[in-house]
């Protein structure tokens, strides 16, 4: 006899699991809803995109009253307290998580604690020794920071987790790896005060992203970080007592560098691979990576997989509404995962984000495609926020004019590119949504005007007909 | 006698007010049992609600847009009730594909009905068959029965058949007559079912038992009952071509509709501004394939012939259709549209062939067996078909592969009264031509009595329809689908026949080999036909015994 059981089973309790585990609660399932950590959330609300957005926001503040300078309004150099800084951070994720305990209990979800393993098709063991027999299950363990081989044990040697944690502000820090996690802190820590570098293996910043969109970010970043080297290789890492040596191997790089801290973001790797899944019969790929089906269920019929640990990207969103798919079909709803497009953002500032077909995919898939793009000069909202560097840009389908994909550059990139993937899924053109009216002054304005200049009805700039 | 029932909507499952859509009869109109009364959209599927008898609507109160539950009394139904027919409260709604009993007891809650209770015997799978005569009754009220005794006797459009109580029992109350038409899934009796049963019983139930009676599994059961209770699936819905179904012009709200009623939205025509699939669109879709007008919703409907009013060129007369033409003039068009035909003539001599069968006609007539060409055509046909396979094979379902079979079943096409029938000559490869001819004969009989069995009209892998007797001298058969060819045969004639310095008299007999030329090539077929002709000119070979 197992010491618990349950309809259904969600290993980890990020936003994937947690999700999964409300809906299918919502549908009337008894679940147990298992994690390694003490709080609720996962990575995402205890060490990731929360913390994050909540330090990224003071350094956008300390930005903004900086720029102000330019117009007349001085603040004086910012005094930052780091205690005080964490110690706010730490209050929004414990809102969160403290919230996300509050709705398990509403849903009556049983909530267990510790590392999960498959016995079986039907049961899991935690380390603690106690046994689950459940019916169906939800693998949504997420993924952990990949650390580069071979580095020393040192405390400067950070990951994303160290660098929230924000126990200093160090003098001078180094970011291995050009992603967006990477660059994000890289955000947070030059408003407070750091001078950063940034080091990526591959020729450009955000690898496989439109290089456009990145055009306006260097321009703002590239003053105010020490350097930015692509195309640059770490060889070594060694702790001396003034900083860690740092030896790069690269073009634009010098052979050496010395550094109070030194942030390693160079991607995330799938846990799929740490819960004896092959007991249970589940199938993981190379990478920890688990094979889904378009109902999230795996090659075992009773037991599904979602978020950082299936194929796609690793994102708090995707996983959400995969999670909300899965527990549908667990609970014997015929759902699938048709979205057909899954915003990325990096928030950043400018921030940068994108939706639907990349030009880079495009290119890649041959697709005949059609490209607007609206310089945020042109708007007033922009350049009355002192940011007119950003744009925005749509891919439409020369056939039938309905909208492929779209990237936004500048402050609140993030928020606005969900009108666009609103556009993808209803399939809308050109004239859908350059005929939606959009309020003015504002930045959403952009993306009437990036449609307008398809339609061929944009006023507020000339564009000689190109067709 | 008459007597009024109330229609009471049958268990939906776990759907409770469901809206109705479409109401199919007015209060007068006279109904069958299972014509559909009201037609009900629940969020999975389109369903009709199934009149509970034959009778006269008498009070009948839904409209468009109300919202009905089970049990919910929506009429009334006036119904002609023999002496030893008793009309059940409310006949369990039986989800085709069920297989053969459902017990009327059976309750909304989903409880498994009880062993050895009251249960209705239904019509089991009759095959392709539907609204078959009752032409016999063979139980009253208060007749205790053993399981396997006939209950009714039907009458398909091809064969007669025994419906058997499949359990034994004491019968409450017969709900059919003769002449009455049933489907099935329609219910034939009320039997009090006896324990020494149980066996059968459990067995027919095992799809209703599997809802667990733990109450932990309080999830199981909804499932459970959304499975027994899904009416009419959705069962002839194509696969879904999912990159079409990523393409399709359809908001996320009409994909998840188009996902839980399993539409492709790839075959769905859209109906908004720019093409755009409305959730109407999907609605409709669903609903002409469950009236099995696919064809048309899928945009893909034929043009139609011209209507004419014939009454003001002259006198006319309105004749039926038989009932047998009824069934093959969709089946002749389904294979006449579907297959790309091209019809091999040729000419055989049969000049030694017909020599010889004179010869052996009389002392086979005294054996009791009449000879005849078709007999020897048989033969010659079997070693054709292991000559050439190909032409003994159905194409797969999905258009990907060929059946082989590797038996060989030849359907012979029969003139009867009724119409074309095509009885089966089972295992030809395994009779001498006196075997198949005395087969012909009785299959023949029997077409024209209208006493084949419905396994004498299954299974023919390959078919011949031989007008010979009569005349003609080519013609082009439709091919018997899912079969790929089927050979004519006209009638023989005497012909000079050059022979390399004159011309000789022969008997030659045309051939006409329409085939699938999907499956089958010009160069086979005409390899097929000639190898034919080769193996009539040998009569000897034909004649050889049967190892």
């Amino acid at each position: 006899m197992a010491d618990h059981d349950a309809q259904l089973a969600v290993i980890g309790a990020g936003p994937g699991g947690y999700t999964a585990a409300f809906r299918a609660a919502d549908l009337g399932m008894d679940v147990i809803l298992v994690d390694r950590w003490d709080t609720l959330g996962g990575v995402c609300l205890n060490v990731g995109c929360i913390p994050s957005k909540a330090l990224l926001h003071a350094a956008r503040v300390i930005d903004d009253a900086e720029a102000m300078a330019d117009h007349g309004i001085f603040f004086g150099k910012p005094r930052i307290d780091a205690v005080k800084l964490r110690g706010w951070k730490n209050e929004v994720v414990s809102k969160l998580t403290g919230g996300l305990t509050q709705l398990t209990k509403q849903r009556k979800i049983h909530v267990l604690h510790g590392n999960a393993r498959f016995e079986s098709a039907n049961s899991l063991r935690l380390d603690s020794g106690e046994t689950i027999a459940f019916e169906k299950c939800i693998i949504a363990a997420g993924s952990e920071s990949i650390m580069l081989p071979g580095l020393p044990d040192d405390p400067r040697i950070i990951d994303s987790t160290g660098a929230l944690e924000l126990d200093s502000v160090p003098k001078r820090m180094l970011v291995v790896g050009g992603g967006i996690i990477g660059l994000e802190m890289a955000c947070v820590y030059s408003a407070l005060g750091t001078d950063v570098s940034v080091v990526e293996l591959m020729d450009q910043l955000m690898p496989g992203t439109d290089k456009d969109l990145l055009r306006p970010f260097l321009k703002i970043v590239k003053p105010r970080y020490e350097a930015i080297m692509t195309s640059t290789n770490v060889t070594g890492m060694r702790p001396t007592v003034p900083g860690i040596e740092v030896s790069f191997e690269g073009k634009n790089a010098p052979e050496m560098g010395v550094y109070d801290r030194v942030l390693v973001a160079v991607g995330r790797r799938a846990n799929g691979d740490q819960l004896d899944a092959d007991k249970a019969g589940v199938a993981v790929g190379g990478r920890g990576v688990i094979s889904v089906d378009k109902q999230m269920r795996t090659n075992v019929s009773n037991i599904f997989a979602i978020g950082d640990l299936v194929p796609g990207p690793m994102l708090a969103h995707k996983a959400s509404h995969e999670a909300k798919v899965a527990a549908e079909v667990a609970a014997g709803e015929k759902s699938y995962f048709d979205a057909r497009a899954i915003p990325s953002v990096a928030y950043t500032d400018p921030e940068i984000a994108w939706v639907g077909l990349t030009e880079s995919e495009a290119k890649e898939q041959g697709v005949d495609y059609d490209m607007t793009k609206i310089p945020w000069a042109a708007s007033g909202r922009a350049l009355s926020l002192g940011r007119a560097e950003g744009f925005t840009k749509l891919l439409w389908d020369k056939k039938t004019e309905r909208v492929l994909g779209g990237a936004i550059v500048g402050p609140n990139a993030g928020d606005l590119i969900a009108e666009i993937g609103l556009a993808i899924e209803m399939g809308a053109d050109a004239t859908d949504i350059g005929q939606t009216v959009h309020p003015h002054p504002t930045l959403s304005e952009t993306v009437a005007f990036a449609a307008e200049a398809y339609a061929g009805t944009l006023t507020d700039l000339y564009m000689p007909k190109k067709r | 006698m008459a007597t009024t029932i109330d229609i009471i909507v049958p268990d939906l499952g776990d759907f409770d007010d469901v809206e109705v859509i479409e109401v199919l009869v007015k209060v007068g109109e006279t109904v069958e049992r299972e014509d559909g009364l009201i037609t009900l959209e629940t969020d999975k599927a389109a369903m009709d609600v199934p009149s509970p008898e034959n009778g006269t609507v008498m009070e009948f109160t839904p409209i468009v847009g109300d919202k009905v539950s089970s049990g919910d009394v929506i009429g009334k139904l006036t119904i002609e009730v023999g002496d030893t027919v008793v009309i059940t409260p409310a006949i369990q709604y039986v989800p085709s594909g069920d297989t053969t009993v459902l017990a009327a007891s059976a309750t909304a809650d989903g409880k498994a009905p009880k062993i050895g209770g009251v249960r209705t015997l239904v019509v089991p799978d009759l095959g392709d068959f539907d609204d078959v005569e009752v032409i016999e009754v063979h139980v009253s009220n208060g007749d205790t029965i053993n399981e396997e005794d006939p209950i009714v006797t039907l009458e398909t459009d091809k064969a007669a058949m025994d419906v058997p109580a499949i359990v034994a029992g004491r019968i409450e109350s017969v709900l059919v007559k003769v002449g009455d038409k049933v489907s099935q899934g329609s219910s034939l009796a009320i039997i009090e079912a006896v324990a020494r049963a149980e066996q059968t019983a459990a067995t027919v139930d095992a799809p209703v038992v599997e809802a667990p009676p733990l109450p932990a599994a309080a999830m199981q059961t909804p499932a459970a009952m959304k499975q027994q209770a899904a009416p009419r699936p959705s069962r002839d819905l194509p696969p879904v071509n999912e990159t079409g179904f990523s393409r399709a012009h359809a908001s996320p709200s009409v994909r998840k509709l188009a996902r839980e009623l399993g539409v492709d939205l790839a075959q769905v025509g859209g109906s908004g501004a720019k093409s755009r699939i409305l959730h109407a669109d999907v609605k409709a879709f669903v609903k002409a394939i469950l009236t099995g007008k696919a064809a048309e919703a899928a945009g893909g409907g034929l043009p139609k012939t011209p209507s004419i009013d014939f009454s003001k060129f002259g006198e006319i007369e309105s004749l039926p259709l038989t009932r047998i033409q009824k069934i093959s003039g969709p089946r002749l068009q389904a294979s006449w549209i579907n297959l790309p035909h091209v019809t091999q003539h040729d000419l055989a001599d049969i000049t030694d062939l017909e020599a010889r069968r004179r010869e052996l006609k009389g002392p086979a007539k005294e054996r009791g067996i009449s000879l005849t060409p078709l007999a020897f055509i048989i033969k010659a046909v079997i070693a054709a078909l292991r000559e050439f396979p190909q032409l003994n094979s159905s194409l797969s379902d999905d258009g990907t592969s060929l059946v082989l079979k590797k038996y060989f079943h030849i359907g012979f096409a029969a003139d009867t009264d009724q119409g074309l029938m095509v009885p089966v000559i089972r295992d030809a490869d395994q009779k001498d031509v006196y075997e198949l001819a005395t087969g012909l004969a009785e299959l023949s009989a029997a077409a024209r009595d209208g006493k084949l069995k419905t396994p004498q009209l299954q299974g023919a892998s390959f078919t011949i329809s031989s007008l010979g007797g009569i005349g003609g001298t080519a013609f082009t058969p439709i091919v018997n689908a899912p079969e790929v060819a089927i050979l004519g045969v006209s009638r023989s004639s005497m012909q000079p026949v050059w022979n390399g310095s004159g011309f000789k008299p022969r008997l030659m007999l045309p051939l006409s080999l329409s085939y699938d030329h999907r499956v089958v090539d010009g160069a086979a077929a005409v390899r097929f036909t000639t190898f034919l002709g080769q193996k009539l000119a040998d009569v000897e070979s034909l004649l050889r015994a049967i190892p």
